[in-house]
């Protein structure tokens, strides 16, 4: 009646090689992804806040089209949808060279993407509008007030959300196991199928997404201190 | 930073000790005290369990619980009982049965050496074995036509791991479920599916159209289906295994055998000689 354990499962035969494997895939995805996201994001952002309407308007379209649409359906977009629109040449080299780990890429990476915009966009929206005046009386451009100006400090102000963004790609590239990704979920279940030792493999693969989210948040808050701007906010390193 | 790591681990070990504290009850005495028998089975895999047209949960193995286990466990409960069903796949079904979520996996789980030392199996209800589904006109026609082919499986299915070990060059997609397989397998994602060869009859009978698709090859791995029980509860594995045994004897398992693989059935799957000695050799006849 009693459940059996035996750890040792987790490091002899293939498990230990496996659980390795997956948790590249899943650091190689997620880093891709965040790539992806955090450059849509910025733009999108940014381009919330500008005055020229038909910009405003498809920055709205992005996010708001990509952020309300669950995670898992875009994977099974990008990995379903997309490729039959393609000539039959083309999908037949994607579908030997990956395209599965591609599609979980764009479909992560668009997906935070949206997310992170608004992130970016409240980062932009808490900077006095004076700033801008003054960049702009200064004789610099639009783009230049906006690259030199407001984005520098925009990302400096939202490390906190952007930490949990990121935390949450992370977490979030599991679902690419449903497009047979064989991130560090899918191995997990992969040592459980070898195994049958179950609580032992979700053990190992909560520890390791533990682990990497402790880490990815130790760096942020380093960051965060790192280049916070003095005097901008009242308790510099409070945190 | 050092701290909070070392708390939880100790939250990680605590949570894994006191789970199987939870599982001390036997299945008899659950069943008896709550009147219901929670099973583990399957959506999506006709015609084991799967929805039906009308919306109805239902299939074979479903059909064996209701008529042959259910009557066997009232018995030596003493009361009626109730069946609740539940969805689950092959990377959850274990979990769900050591974690007491379900009480018994009905299902289309292969009895293993490896998951014996998890759970205990009831008698084996059915007898296949893995076999490849591809468009009409593919060039595979057998396990030794997969090297470097794109072929997709189930993940946590025995499939996969015979495949991985007996041909390694074959590029394997998994897939949680049926459904996803085949749609890859549909718009040319992979080249093959493997799955038990009764299952993709299950799915070629099922799919819009038919006749697009072969099962080929011999059976290149062996897959008998038994019910999943946690372990070492030897009182209701009797149980379980004298509802099958009545079934085997009565005929009333070959009755239910007949309606859902029989010529009339949802698909037609003679039972081969062998199968049926095979079967019957089980209760020692």
């Amino acid at each position: 009646m009693q459940y059996q354990f035996k750890w040792s499962v987790l490091w002899s035969g293939q498990s230990a090689g496996w659980l390795l494997q997956g948790l590249i895939t899943t650091l190689e995805l997620s880093a891709l992804a965040w790539i992806l996201a955090v450059c849509l994001g910025i733009l999108a952002g940014a381009l919330r806040t500008v005055t020229f309407a038909p910009l405003r308007a498809a920055a709205v379209f992005y996010v708001e089209f990509f952020r309300n649409v669950p995670l898992l359906v875009w994977m099974f977009f990008w990995y379903f949808g997309v490729p039959p629109l393609l000539p039959r040449v083309v999908q037949d080299w994607l579908f030997n060279h990956g395209a599965e780990f591609w599609a979980a890429v764009i479909a992560l990476g668009v997906y935070t993407g949206a997310r992170m915009s608004e992130v970016i966009r409240a980062g932009i929206l808490s900077i006095p509008r004076t700033q801008f005046e003054a960049s702009l009386a200064m004789g610099l451009t639009v783009g230049q007030a906006y690259r030199l100006i407001i984005l520098p400090i925009a990302l400096r102000l939202i490390v906190p959300p952007m930490t949990n963004e990121s935390l949450n790609l992370l977490k979030n590239s599991s679902v690419a196991l449903t497009i047979s990704v064989a991130e560090l979920t899918f191995q997990t279940r992969q040592v459980e199928t070898y195994t049958a030792k179950a609580i032992e493999a979700l053990t190992a693969g909560t520890l390791i997404y533990l682990v990497l989210c402790l880490g990815i948040a130790t760096v942020m808050s380093r960051l965060e201190r790192r280049f916070a701007i003095p005097g901008l906010i009242a308790r510099v390193g409070a945190g | 930073m050092k701290r909070w790591v070392t708390m939880f681990l100790m939250l990680a070990v605590a949570a894994a000790v006191a789970l199987p504290a939870a599982a001390q009850e036997g299945t008899l005495d659950k069943i008896k005290r709550t009147g219901v028998l929670t099973i583990g089975t399957r959506t999506g895999s006709p015609p084991f369990a799967y929805i039906d047209k009308s919306n109805n949960w239902v299939g074979f193995t479903i059909d064996l619980v209701e008529q042959l286990v259910k009557p066997a466990v009232e018995k030596e409960v003493g009361k009626a009982i109730k069946i609740e069903k539940k969805e689950s796949t092959p990377p959850t079904r274990i979990p769900l049965l050591t974690s007491n979520a379900v009480d018994l996996i009905a299902g289309t789980m292969t009895d293993t050496p490896q998951r014996r030392e998890s759970v205990d199996f009831s008698l084996t209800f059915f007898y296949t074995g893995a076999q490849f589904m591809v468009k009409k006109g593919s060039p595979i026609k057998s396990i030794n036509d997969i090297g470097g082919k794109r072929v997709a499986a189930q993940q946590g299915s025995t499939n996969a791991k015979i495949i991985r070990e007996k041909v390694p060059t074959a590029q394997l997609r998994e897939f949680p479920d049926q459904p996803a397989a085949f749609q890859a397998l549909v718009q040319g994602q992979v080249d093959a599916y493997t799955n038990d060869g009764i299952q993709l009859y299950g799915l070629k009978a099922k799919s819009p159209k038919p006749d697009d698709w072969d099962v080929v090859g011999d059976f290149y791995s062996e897959e008998p289906y038994g019910m999943a029980m946690r372990k070492g509860d030897a009182k209701f594995k009797a149980a379980v295994d004298a509802g099958l045994k009545n079934g085997f004897e009565s005929g009333k398992y070959f009755d239910l055998y007949e309606k859902w693989f029989g010529a009339k059935g949802e698909v037609p799957y003679p039972m081969t000689p062998q199968v049926k000695a095979y079967l019957m050799k089980q209760i020692g006849k």
